[in-house]
């Protein structure tokens, strides 16, 4: 069987291959052991449970620590296996011979002590606040419990000190919700022998996670996947809550007496002899609170790494209770609990993921999953009749993770990516099952699916047709362009088309369209292949000339300073060429940014080469006058460089953002200059698009100019941040040192030693640097808050009101949705990237909190409108003020 | 060292695959948050001709973005090839170009069979690719050699100095600095590419 080929000893992502196969060679006893406990099951885990438990008895003497390792390791990373791990803990528990000269009634069985030693490997879990690890031990405990190896009174205990986590003062959402699970979890497992002890235990347990969830309300609604801008209320079909989802499996298993849908090997072997064995009695424990990280031992609090801000988990439903299991029934949820644990643990590894996720079927009661097309028929009678479809359950198990709100656990490109393996496992079972959750996905843009759902739904789109020759039947969505431009599922093909050109190329991709796509009239492929636009180029075009004389000189490869002298004399040739109402300043650096980046078009690195090569061009440019000396530069300058550079690539929204990013990279202008200029310049780059873009369009495009801005700026604080706070500890050993020293030679006098230790210059600077770049990311949020108040709640005066921006917001309105038109469209998603700019920024939000709420949001002050109630409203919940 | 490296060596690519594509693929690793992002690309060419011969280099800013690549991204498509990503030691002087007798990368002139996006194009060339080939030869025409020939994406943020005489000198000292050290390591450190070929 391929199983053990591929498999290579469980804990194969710890080490690399190369690591590996030295290891194999020379395996030691104890590695062996090892090997045989984690490769546990994997052709007949009944059958062979017995046989390893001999082969641990036969190794003498027994190494307590490596056995405990061992399961320690199957545990945490084959959680699949965990009730064949207590099955076979459970068989270790028996005492080999009876009444043997050296076997006294005292003796301690094998099991017990590897349990004993297990419980030492869990507390450091604990300690450490290893989430998952905790978790998945509780499961184990929760098996030993029902197989009477562990009192019930001490695992109740256990679970009772992850329920008190919830009423800790404060608690944050992520631990609260770890905890809760932790507890949940356990009682799922074990709830029978729990209750059979206490009956009162599980409401107990219940009420306390009901309790917490009830607080969690206002959150959800924010983070709720399907976007109703009209009703506070939280409700949403097709996706599940993880809380909620085990709040509501617990009550369906309590009132079932807790009959689970685990397998329980443990539960065929005959009763412990109750005269020798004892059960053993877990250990009191406390779960430590959340630690504020140290590092560098800095003081201030502004200094200390900002932590994500976690909210309520949704997950996508994608397909009906009869092809996948529902999270809200037990069995739905152990499935569910299963395989987000397998994608989690194999990250580091996405093709072995992708092969034991398709093999997950094996690890659940016969009957929970459809046999396999062609397999033999099942010898016994399948325990249950589910008969879910396993290939159909993966996709909405891997994309609801991928998509949950405001960021998934891990990166959106590892679930593309491991979606795209299970695929190439299963290309004739999966890819049905791909093609079916598009479809479904596509159809609830309609719903109001929140855009950034839809931008990663359009980018794994891409990545995905990346992957399989582009083959997609864009023909079935043909009817939607009737549909207005603005509609979430033509924006949906316009971006997933573009996407998909940026990793390929453009007549490949309109190769793949039908042709009632491929007219300008249907706005799903961009005009033109991506290309440069230079406003110059054409002999006939205005100050054609001018750029000729700048390209000359970058073609001459003129030095910077000659340059700058060329454009004070082009300066004043133009002046006396253009009407008064120009602005001959703003026009040199139009042109003279153009001409760089033309010279800079053949490539990326064509572009960083002319970037570099004539930086202190640019710097000149971005200071405002011409020639002035450069500082921090000139707002408007700045701008006209970004709209020089977007109208340049208006053709290509990818260089848009990567040189938008350069030109932050080497410090030509910030990330505030971005988000305004983001906001008020973007509409008039141009005016062909202008039918889709006025009035203030935030889109995917625009939301992904303001994230990158966003980005950078937290990015260089948090650059900032590790500097100093290595200078600092490098600054403290230093005094440390001295002090030392000085103690040493203190023989002289006293004098000496109290001498202060003069500070690392270097520490200076990094201090000011972190304050510099605090206050630049401070700006930079303040500019993106004020800009979307600015566009949602227009004023009478504002530049570009989009009249639809409150009338959206009524049910009334909402329902009507199927007549909305352009305007109607463009104001809900940019209500929708608002949302998501405060929930996906809320740690460095908060931070602002009473600042922002007085720079942006006093105006509204006695006012009643619906969009400044709703802008409030959304702002107050992310700050954690609702 | 490997173990902090923020250079990946892309394998396999196709002749005509671009920087923006590439870029597009791995800048989903790119954690701009984390102070990342890719610095630069640099595509590797021909000796002789000049035109991509189906490698480059992609540098990020951080050490998990490369690794990130090398987990999410190596073994995946792009422009319909299966790509290869290892840990790089980082990119010295000279190493953008092919080392094969024919200025090419060594591996290809081992390889037997036709492989339409590398090379193998010609008379059997489809339509489409005409073009793309057209593009390809033209646009590294101009690649330079020596020393400042590629560019280096851009430092970290620095306070700006206000005084115009450090301005106008356009890179710091600190840069000079970099690009002497790094002279120094391309004469002490060879790596010969063909190891990894």
């Amino acid at each position: 069987m391929s199983y053990n080929r591929h498999y290579r000893g469980g804990r194969r992502h710890y080490r690399d291959d190369e690591d590996e196969r030295r290891r194999d060679v020379v395996e030691s006893p104890q590695e062996r052991m090892k090997n045989t406990i984690i490769r546990l099951g994997e052709v007949d885990p009944l059958q062979e449970i017995s046989a390893v438990e001999t082969s641990i008895r036969e190794l003498a003497p027994p190494d307590i620590c490596n056995l405990s390792e061992s399961f320690h390791i199957g545990v945490t990373e084959q959680p699949y296996k965990i009730p064949f791990y207590a099955a076979l803990l459970r068989l270790l528990h028996n005492n080999p011979s009876q009444g043997g000269d050296s076997i006294g009634a005292d003796e301690i069985s094998l099991g017990k002590q590897i349990l004993e030693e297990f419980w030492k490997g869990f507390q450091a879990y604990v300690d450490k606040l290893m989430w998952r690890e905790t978790r998945l031990c509780i499961h184990f405990f929760a098996h030993l419990t029902s197989a009477q190896l562990i009192s019930t009174e001490s695992f109740a205990a256990l679970l009772q000190s992850f329920t008190a986590v919830l009423d800790e003062f404060g608690v944050s959402h992520g631990r609260a919700k770890r905890a809760a699970l932790c507890a949940a979890e356990g009682l799922m497992i074990a709830g029978a022998v729990l209750t059979l002890a206490t009956p009162t235990f599980s409401r107990e347990i219940i009420s306390s996670i009901q309790m917490y969830t009830e607080t969690t309300t206002s959150g959800k609604w924010i983070v709720q996947p399907i976007v109703r801008l009209h009703s506070s209320a939280v409700t949403v079909e097709n996706a599940d809550e993880l809380l909620d989802t085990a709040l509501v499996v617990l009550k369906a298993l309590e009132s079932s007496d807790f009959v689970g849908p685990y397998p329980r090997p443990y539960s065929e072997y005959p009763p412990l002899d109750t005269s020798t064995f004892s059960a053993f009695v877990l250990p009191s424990v406390l779960v430590p609170p959340e630690v504020i990280e140290l590092d560098g031992l800095s003081t201030e609090a502004e200094e200390s790494e900002i932590k994500r801000e976690e909210w309520p988990e949704y997950f996508l439903r994608l397909f009906g209770d009869d092809v996948t299991p529902d999270p809200n029934t037990p069995a739905g949820y152990a499935v569910r609990t299963d395989l987000l644990a397998i994608i989690d643990i194999f990250e580091v590894n996405r093709k072995e993921a992708a092969r034991l996720l398709l093999e997950y079927p094996k690890w659940v009661v016969s009957g929970t999953f459809k046999p396999k097309p062609g397999a033999p028929p099942l010898e016994v009678e399948p325990l249950v009749t589910y008969d879910w479809q396993l290939e159909s359950t993966l996709l909405e198990t891997m994309l609801g993770a991928s998509l949950v709100l405001p960021q998934s656990s891990q990166a959106q490109i590892y679930y593309d990516s491991l979606i795209t393996e299970v695929c190439k496992l299963s290309p004739s079972t999966v890819g049905p099952a791909v093609g079916k959750s598009i479809r479904k996905l596509y159809s609830s843009l309609t719903d109001g699916l929140d855009v950034e759902i839809a931008r990663r739904f359009s980018e794994w789109f891409a990545i995905h047709m990346s992957n399989f020759n582009f083959q997609w039947v864009w023909k079935e969505w043909i009817p939607d362009l009737e549909l207005a431009v603005q509609h979430p599922k033509r924006a949906f093909m316009r971006t997933a088309a573009e996407y998909e050109i940026r990793l390929s190329y453009y007549d490949r991709v309109v190769k793949s369209l039908p042709e009632a796509m491929h007219a300008p009239e249907a706005h799903v492929l961009p005009k033109q292949a991506p290309g440069p636009d230079f406003l110059y180029d054409d002999s006939s075009k205005p100050h054609h000339d001018a750029a000729q004389s700048i390209l000359n000189l970058f073609r001459g490869r003129a030095k910077a300073e000659d340059v700058i002298t060329h454009l004070d004399t082009l300066r004043n040739t133009l002046e006396s060429e253009i009407s008064e109402t120009e602005n001959v300043n703003s026009l040199v650096r139009i042109i003279s940014t153009q001409s760089l980046l033309h010279i800079g078009s053949r490539s990326f690195s064509h572009l960083l080469n002319a970037i570099e090569r004539y930086l202190p061009l640019l710097r000149t440019l971005a200071s405002g006058g011409v020639t002035a000396s450069a500082g921090a530069g000139n707002p408007e300058a700045k701008a006209d460089i970004l709209s020089a550079a977007a109208s340049f690539w208006k053709y290509n929204p990818q260089m848009v953002a990567i040189v938008f990013d350069k030109l932050m990279q080497y410090q030509i202008v910030d990330p505030t200059d971005v988000v305004s200029w983001t906001f008020l310049h973007v509409s008039e780059v141009d005016e062909f698009e202008a039918d889709l873009k006025a009035p203030l369009n935030l889109s995917a495009f625009e939301w992904n100019l303001l994230k990158g801005a966003l980005d950078k700026a937290i990015g260089r604080v948090n650059i900032a941040r590790r500097r100093l706070a290595l200078l600092r500890k490098e600054d403290d050993e230093n005094r440390a040192r001295a002090k030392a020293n000085g103690g040493n030679m203190d023989v002289d006098g006293e004098a000496k030693s109290d001498e202060p230790v003069p500070e690392d210059p270097a520490l200076a600077v990094a201090v000011k640097a972190f304050s510099s770049l605090t206050r630049e990311q401070k700006a930079a949020l303040s500019r993106t808050l004020e800009g979307f108040v600015s566009c949602l709640a227009p004023s009478i005066s504002s530049s570009h009101p989009n009249p639809k921006a409150r009338e959206i917001l009524t049910e009334n309105s909402w329902h009507n949705r199927a007549n909305w038109g352009k305007d109607e469209w463009i104001a809900w998603e940019t209500w929708g990237w608002y949302r998501h700019f405060c929930r996906a920024y809320s740690p460095y939000l908060r931070n602002y909190a009473a600042t922002f709420t007085a720079v942006s949001f006093a105006r509204f002050e006695g006012q009643s409108d619906p969009a400044s109630d709703l802008l409030q409203k959304i702002w107050d919940i992310s700050i954690g003020q609702e | 060292m490997l173990s902090n490296s923020t250079t990946l060596y892309i394998g396999n690519l196709s002749f005509f695959t671009t920087e923006e594509q590439i870029y597009e693929l791995f800048s989903k690793c790119a954690n701009a948050a984390d102070g990342g992002g890719i610095k630069r690309i640099i595509m590797g060419l021909d000796r002789n001709t000049r035109t991509p011969c189906g490698f480059c280099f992609v540098e990020y800013y951080t050490h998990t973005e490369a690794l990130a690549s090398m987990r999410y991204v190596s073994g995946t498509k792009l422009d319909e090839r299966i790509i290869r990503c290892d840990l790089d030691l980082g990119y010295k002087e000279g190493r953008q170009f092919g080392r094969g007798k024919s200025g090419g990368q060594v591996r290809d002139e081992h390889r037997q069979d036709y492989d339409p996006g590398r090379g193998g194009w010609g008379a059997q060339a489809q339509r489409l690719e005409v073009e793309r080939r057209r593009a390809v030869e033209e646009r590294y025409a101009d690649a330079q050699d020596g020393p400042g020939a590629v560019a280096g994406g851009g430092e970290d943020w620095k306070e700006i100095e206000t005084s115009e005489g450090k301005l106008k000198r356009g890179r710091s000292p600190e840069d000079e600095g970099d690009n002497a050290r790094m002279g120094q390591r391309t004469r002490t450190d060879e790596v010969a590419e063909v190891d990894r070929m």
